[in-house]
């Protein structure tokens, strides 16, 4: 399968003072592509998620998003080109229902007397119960305080409504680190079905059965460079552990040039 | 095993809960307290509302937003030492007029609604530009308004009121007076613009959690800062109101309101928390502890035991804002 580019990081590096936290990371993601962005602790996956998306400013390297070549300088700036980071919980408000947390911020309003702005709830309303039935998305009662809801049904109100919104390309840190196992089942399958219409999607995770079932490709760094960059179907999780840890070589990347052994490097958590 | 609708109905139980304890209190009272039942202690129950009622709605909003003001009590105090120094013509005050006379109306509620707003903007401007803690800088304004009050009027009083402004304290209509009126409008528009409009969505959502909000695009602290002004307004306005009730202002008027207004609203279902509550039960929660004083009055019990109930109140409020959370999970 191939994607039309929507990321592309050219030799992307970060330094923190003498630190170098990235030392070179190119790769790319496609539209409608789910990438696993797996490695160590400390590896840079962090690192590189706040520099995609604005939280970071990269000392150097070319970052080019859906044809322009840009990096972004705030997070709010990436989130309105379309790009955001989804982070457990941070982003709902759970004392606040279904339909007010999908309009947050973007709340359909009406005038009263040409001044007065109202609400249009039932308005709202109709439109989260087609995004979410388009998503094939299933929750009870749409005016239930997000409180009340699980963990598995907040993932898929924070997806569907960045899909809702025009977003392009959602990063997920470790999104299925508080979910059963029936939920993060679904929550795979919440992705594809983001994916499907044609969001790349940037998955971080430590699990690599999870990274397996849902990615098209995975994109392992170690120490700051791209340690290999494999479709998924072509690998298997032993190559991908051993990427991870160093003992086997990446191939597909030129900047995963030999690797200097370094004893666990001088890379900041 | 619970049906829907058997969930739907404690829903709306628990959200309204405070509705049913004043309706069960009003019966009560009507049955064992003699000469409760009647049109004009109905009334008399409303009218005390006026001022915690009005001082409380501004004091919810921010408590909604997630934040604290402790300053509306002294606040108010001050809009209505201000008002009584401006248009009282004994004691402190200065006796100004207006030709025509009505004109005293407009101007000196314009007067307090600044007064007041010029406290929650210097609220606002401690805690949200300076970020300082809200409870902190509150109970100082808290503090220092109220001394301000009594350092304007050295201690002593000012009294008779403009007649123009005491005649809205004495009309009526409907046998309930006009002030209460005021009370219910303010209680009616700030319903409608917590519940209704995207002011109130958002200071809900900030409420709830303000990193979401911003991450939304939603300008937290602007509204935050509004929320604070506009609780110092509305504080203005209830000692504008208490002004016209007492027809003049003494240093210590209104002292220990601060303590009901937060019974009522806690008793009304807002969560200390932020984000969580509405309007019509604040005032519901002002009702309540209003009718409780009214019986306790006419039972001829000494006024003191008002404060061991109000106190037993709010813990028993506190409690079932707790208990609410279980009982929901095990409909959940």
């Amino acid at each position: 399968m191939s994607f039309p580019t929507l990321l592309e990081l050219d030799d992307i590096r970060m330094n923190f003072g003498a630190i170098e936290a990235l030392r070179g990371v190119s790769f790319k993601v496609g539209k409608g592509e789910v990438v696993a962005l797996l490695g160590d602790n400390g590896a840079g996956k962090s690192t590189l998620v706040k520099i995609i998306s604005g939280g970071l400013k990269a000392s150097a390297g070319r970052m080019v998003f859906d044809g322009e070549e840009r990096f972004f300088p705030t997070p709010a700036e990436a989130k309105a080109q379309g790009i955001e980071t989804v982070y457990q919980d941070l982003s709902l408000c759970t004392n606040v229902d279904v339909v007010g947390n999908f309009f947050m911020g973007r709340e359909m309003v009406k005038k009263w007397l040409g001044f007065i702005p109202v609400l249009q709830e039932k308005e709202m309303e109709a439109v989260v119960a087609q995004a979410l039935q388009n998503a094939g998305t299933r929750i009870p009662s749409l005016r239930t305080n997000v409180e009340h809801l699980s963990g598995g049904q907040r993932q898929a109100i924070e997806l569907n409504r960045f899909a809702h919104w025009g977003g392009k390309l959602v990063l997920l840190d470790e999104p299925f680190a508080a979910l059963g196992v029936e939920q993060t089942r679904r929550g795979l399958g919440l992705i594809r079905r983001i994916a499907g219409q044609g969001i790349g999607v940037i998955v971080i995770t430590h699990i690599m059965q999870q990274a397996f079932q849902v990615a098209d490709r995975i994109v392992v760094i170690r120490q700051g460079r791209v340690a290999g960059d494999v479709p998924a179907k072509q690998t298997s999780p032993d190559e991908v552990v051993g990427l991870i840890t160093g003992e086997a070589q990446a191939y597909g990347k030129p900047s995963g040039q030999t690797q200097e052994t370094r004893p666990n490097g001088p890379i900041p958590n | 095993m619970t049906s829907p609708r058997q969930r739907a109905t404690a829903e709306f139980i628990l959200d309204h809960l405070v509705w049913f304890m004043l309706a069960a209190v009003l019966i009560a009272f009507s049955i064992f307290v003699p000469n409760f039942f009647q049109i004009g202690i109905f009334a008399n129950i409303v009218e005390q509302s006026t001022f915690v009622g009005v001082m409380a709605i501004g004091l919810a909003i921010v408590i909604i937003a997630g934040h604290m003001d402790l300053s509306v009590e002294s606040t108010a105090a001050l809009a209505a030492m201000i008002t009584g120094i401006l248009f009282c013509s004994r004691g402190i005050g200065m006796g100004l007029t207006f030709a025509p006379e009505w004109l005293v109306i407009p101007v000196s509620l314009v007067i307090s609604l600044a007064v007041g707003g010029l406290i929650g903007f210097l609220n606002g401007f401690f805690t949200i530009k300076l970020k300082m803690n809200a409870f902190i800088v509150t109970l100082a304004s808290y503090i220092w308004v109220r001394g301000l009050v009594v350092a304007i009027s050295g201690g002593r009083s000012a009294q008779d009121l403009s007649p123009s402004l005491r005649s809205i304290g004495i009309e009526q209509v409907l046998y309930i007076p006009l002030m209460a009126w005021i009370a219910i409008i303010c209680f009616v528009m700030f319903s409608f613009i917590m519940g209704r409009t995207p002011f109130g969505r958002h200071v809900t959502l900030i409420g709830g959690n303000a990193v979401a909000a911003f991450r939304a695009g939603i300008k937290v602290d602007r509204l935050m800062f509004i929320s604070f002004i506009l609780a110092g307004a509305i504080a203005g306005l209830a000692g504008w109101l208490l002004a016209i009730r007492t027809s003049g202002a003494t240093a210590n008027l209104g002292t220990g309101m601060l303590f009901n207004a937060f019974a009522a609203v806690v008793i009304g279902g807002v969560s200390l928390k932020g984000g969580v509550g509405k309007l019509p039960g604040v005032y519901a929660g002002v009702l309540l502890l209003s009718s409780i004083h009214t019986a306790i009055n006419l039972m001829g019990l000494p006024a003191h035991y008002t404060q061991v109930i109000l106190g037993l109140l709010v813990l028993a409020a506190v409690l079932l804002d707790t208990l609410k959370i279980q009982i929901r999970q095990r409909f959940a």
